[in-house]
């Protein structure tokens, strides 16, 4: 990673929940990403963890609401050396202590997308939505 | 996300291209399940694919499960290196 990462830098971009949304989602991270100047191998994890993020709020928050009109936003910042990327959404209220990993050795691939968030960011905090939002997730990554 | 299937005698080769996300899951699903169904040994090639998520993870156990039901044969013969990447995490998991 360059030390140009180390520069504080703010953006965010709304996003329809649909699922032909998260490509525009990971060209968003890419393009923000490479501004920051993190590192390839880096650079994929975290999109990797940010779609995966944003494709439970499609599948998860509004799971009953496919076509719903609603947007969810996705804002990236990095200050001090530390990512932080938060989402936003005005789905059905997330639990956040149903939000986990299947068993281990119940092999099915459900889970799998907040296991590899889990594994690739430092922390995973739900917070309360403030109006208009519902919610409202943080992950973060030290740099 | 597209796809080529060559047909050598019951071997079915597929070839996906592209990304494999939530969105085009179905389209993979459909495309690769339906030839195990039919008994067919399936090849799966991904050198091509150049970004797969957890959905894309999900259609190649899918893929394996009904193999083993079928008592065909499912195999990965290429991946690229993005796949691999999230294949080994997917390891950690499975």
């Amino acid at each position: 990673m360059s030390e140009l990462a180390h520069t504080n830098h703010t953006e965010k971009k709304d996003f329809l929940v649909r699922s032909s949304s998260l490509k525009d989602v990971r060209s968003f991270c890419r393009e923000v990403f490479e501004k920051l100047h993190i590192d390839q191998s880096l650079k994929d994890e975290l999109v990797l963890a940010i779609a995966e993020a944003a494709q439970n709020i499609v599948k998860h928050a509004y799971k009953d609401s496919p076509d719903t009109e609603d947007k969810m936003v996705v804002q990236i910042s990095c200050k001090e050396n530390k990512l932080q990327i938060g989402f936003y959404d005005m789905g059905t209220p997330v639990d956040p202590g149903k939000v986990k990993h299947r068993e281990i050795d119940n092999v099915k691939p459900g889970g799998l997308g907040t296991f590899f968030i889990q594994q690739i960011m430092d922390a995973v905090e739900f917070k309360d939505g403030k109006k208009p939002w519902i919610n409202h997730l943080v992950l973060t990554k030290q740099l | 996300m597209t796809y080529k299937i060559e047909e050598i005698d019951t071997k079915r080769i597929v070839h996906l291209n592209g990304e494999i996300d939530m969105d085009v899951a179905d389209k993979a699903r459909q495309t690769i399940l339906p030839l195990i169904e039919a008994g067919h040994e399936v090849h799966l090639n991904l050198s091509k694919v150049e970004y797969m998520d957890s959905s894309g993870i999900s259609v190649l156990i899918e893929s394996k499960k009904l193999s083993e039901q079928k008592n065909t044969k499912f195999e990965l013969v290429e991946v690229s290196k993005p796949v691999e990447k999230v294949l080994a995490m997917a390891r950690k998991f499975l």
